[in-house]
């Protein structure tokens, strides 16, 4: 039972799991600018500085959030692999290597790949060892937070060797979250509950990406005193929050449709009262990338539907 | 004449061992032609295929092959020590006391620090489970009862399950998913150092079933028999039931829960050939070996590039198999 749940979240809670490391710009900005001539270099999430002899020309990303920032900065034809996990038909050409993390290390190294951006588990790491052990630079992240995806940008940028797209990418996403927090600005601020996972209750907390869009968004996080980013509540707590919105990301066969939830003890409570019910399309909501920004704005839409354009 | 039939078997189980090595170091989700792979075996050629083969696919069928014989071996043993067809590797609680130690690493953090740490801790995790099971099984009367080796067994694995479920229950959920993946058992982490450490270990242990394998045939009749025919009962069965236990500690350690093998491949053996334990732990080594690395090509090669479990390719492909044999043996 336990694997199946697993299996069956594995997918829509990937890019939300684990801890919240260290990845401030700021951190970067200590590294010195040393090296080979021509080489480049980026801190990753686990503190170590990653070096290469040039801008990576054959990469393999583990990690949808993570590859969707290589292809927004320009470098999607430096992909030689996708995972399972990918569903962008841009991808669709490419080998898969398996899930992004359980690949198959001898299909990664047949490919020659000079980086692979990794998620780094938290118990055994398994992909990172094994690949340097054969000599493949390995770039971890653990991106959580919105400081996270502003992270991947510029350090992948760096790596790619496409520092200024980095930088006005970033000067995008920003204007265009910034646009989403003015359109919110003065409004009344409606209390959200966000569901990573419905069994046992997931939710959004205050330091995973998805939580921090949702204020953008023009909502207050009713978990947001929870400093876990998908922190496990019981099913009381959310009753007795009442929150204004629940949002329901879903995403394959494996999700319940928001009308069963409804019916079901504790959310039927809710649903009589004043609790509105929303299903979301969680492929782009769980994506920690620049894609954060159409988050913002799905969220935004959802949270005011005066607000969205009308189809 | 008897002997040299036997021999001639154990040679066709050994060749059989070396053809699942060979063909599991030929397949894989990388295409590779027999002669690049042969080049790459003598290190020739491409640096990735050689990497691929040398460093990835040969290692891994080894330990494969090792695991194998380790569990095949231990579940003979511990069958003809508890006379009971159902035993297995982890009946003792060893399975539950390596798994609380790699969660325990896992949850706590320290996998983190160390690639060893899980392996090590699910050593150790394993033997504290033996002693304990041991520690309670003498305390109960004079000798070690089987049965209450086995109810020991079983209460101490109940025990640590439901210490791993507190821990997965408490932690944060990718400590949760990263025990999951473990419990799943897998070769995927194998390397030369782990065959090497895993080969000095077991290799030793096999050969010590194998000579307690006299003792072992009078055991399987009846302990008061046995003692009655010469054999040293609580000696031999201390020793044997320690060895045993070792032997699965340290495939548990290095390749998770992996089941199936220890259960079935001995009972093969007996269906096939009969249960003198001189030829039936060897026999069930090599078979185990054979099994789990063709299992574990399976596995690597089925649904390519993603991994199966290679729990879910022994169940799938020996349930059928051994349905077979025994409705061939009663007909």
């Amino acid at each position: 039972m336990l694997e199946g749940s697993v299996l069956r979240y594995g997918r829509l809670i990937l890019p939300l799991l684990g801890f919240a490391a260290g990845c401030d710009a700021a951190v970067d900005e200590q590294v010195p600018l040393g090296g080979a001539p021509g080489g480049v270099e980026a801190v990753d999430d686990l503190g170590r500085t990653v070096r290469l002899d040039g801008p990576a020309t054959r990469i393999v990303s583990l990690l949808p959030g993570a590859t969707e920032t290589l292809v927004a900065l320009g470098a999607g034809d430096r992909l030689v692999a996708r995972t399972d996990y990918d569903d962008d038909p841009a991808l669709a050409h490419l080998p898969s290597v398996g899930g992004g993390l359980t690949p198959s290390i001898e299909l990664l190294a047949s490919l020659r790949p000079d980086l692979v951006v990794a998620w780094e588990e938290a118990g055994a790491a398994r992909t990172r060892p094994r690949l340097e052990a054969l000599g493949i630079p390995v770039f971890s992240v653990t991106t959580q937070d919105t400081a996270g995806i502003f992270a991947n940008v510029e350090r992948f940028g760096r790596l790619v060797g496409l520092p200024e797209r980095a930088d006005s990418l970033a000067a995008a996403m920003r204007s265009e979250l910034d646009a989403v927090r003015a359109s919110v600005a003065g409004r009344e601020r409606p209390t959200v509950l966000y569901m990573i996972g419905l069994d046992p209750p997931m939710v959004a907390g205050r330091s995973v990406f998805i939580g921090e869009v949702l204020e953008v968004a023009g909502g207050r996080n009713v978990f947001a005193d929870v400093s876990a980013p998908s922190p496990r509540v019981s099913l009381e707590e959310i009753v007795r929050r009442r929150p204004d919105l629940v949002l329901l990301p879903a995403s394959g066969a494996s999700s319940l449709p928001v009308e069963r939830l409804r019916e079901l003890p504790g959310w039927r409570d809710l649903s009589q009262g004043t609790t509105r019910f929303e299903p979301l399309p969680a492929d782009v909501l769980h994506r920690p990338g620049p894609s954060v920004v159409e988050a913002a704005r799905v969220l935004r839409d959802v949270i005011h539907p005066d607000l969205a354009a009308p189809q | 004449m008897r002997g040299g039939r036997l021999s001639a078997r154990l040679a066709g189980l050994a060749l059989l061992a070396g053809l699942a090595v060979l063909v599991s170091v030929r397949v894989g989700a990388v295409p590779l032609s027999l002669s690049e792979i042969t080049d790459a075996l003598r290190g020739e050629g491409d640096p990735t295929a050689i990497a691929i083969v040398r460093q990835l696919r040969v290692p891994r069928a080894v330990v494969a092959g090792l695991v194998g014989a380790a569990l095949a071996a231990s579940g003979a043993t511990f069958q003809a020590l508890l006379r009971n067809p159902l035993a297995e590797p982890y009946i003792l609680g060893v399975s539950g006391g390596a798994a609380v130690g790699a969660v325990g690493a896992i949850v706590l953090g320290w996998a983190a620090y160390a690639g060893w740490a899980v392996p090590v801790a699910a050593f150790v995790g394993a033997t504290v489970a033996i002693l304990l099971v041991l520690r309670i099984a003498a305390s109960v009367g004079r000798s070690l009862d089987t049965r209450v080796l086995l109810l020991a067994g079983v209460v101490v694995g109940s025990f640590f399950n439901a210490c791993i479920l507190l821990a997965l229950t408490l932690t944060d959920a990718e400590s949760f998913r990263s025990a999951i993946f473990w419990m799943m058992g897998s070769f995927a982490g194998a390397s030369w150092t782990v065959a090497g450490v895993l080969s000095l270990y077991l290799l030793p242990a096999i050969l010590l079933l194998i000579a307690l394998a006299r003792p072992l045939n009078l055991m399987a009749i009846g302990e008061e028999t046995a003692g009655y025919l010469g054999a040293s009962v609580e000696r031999v069965k201390l020793v044997a039931y320690a060895t045993a236990s070792l032997l699965t500690a340290a495939a548990v350690a290095a390749s998770g829960v992996i089941g199936f093998v220890g259960l079935i491949i001995p009972h093969v053996i007996r269906l096939l050939w009969g249960g003198d334990h001189r030829f039936l732990i060897p026999a069930s080594a090599l078979l185990g070996a054979a099994f789990l690395v063709t299992a574990d090509a399976i596995a690597r090669t089925a649904a390519a590039p993603t991994e199966l479990p290679v729990g879910v390719v022994t169940a799938f492909v020996g349930v059928p198999f051994f349905v077979w044999l025994l409705r061939r043996r009663t007909v």
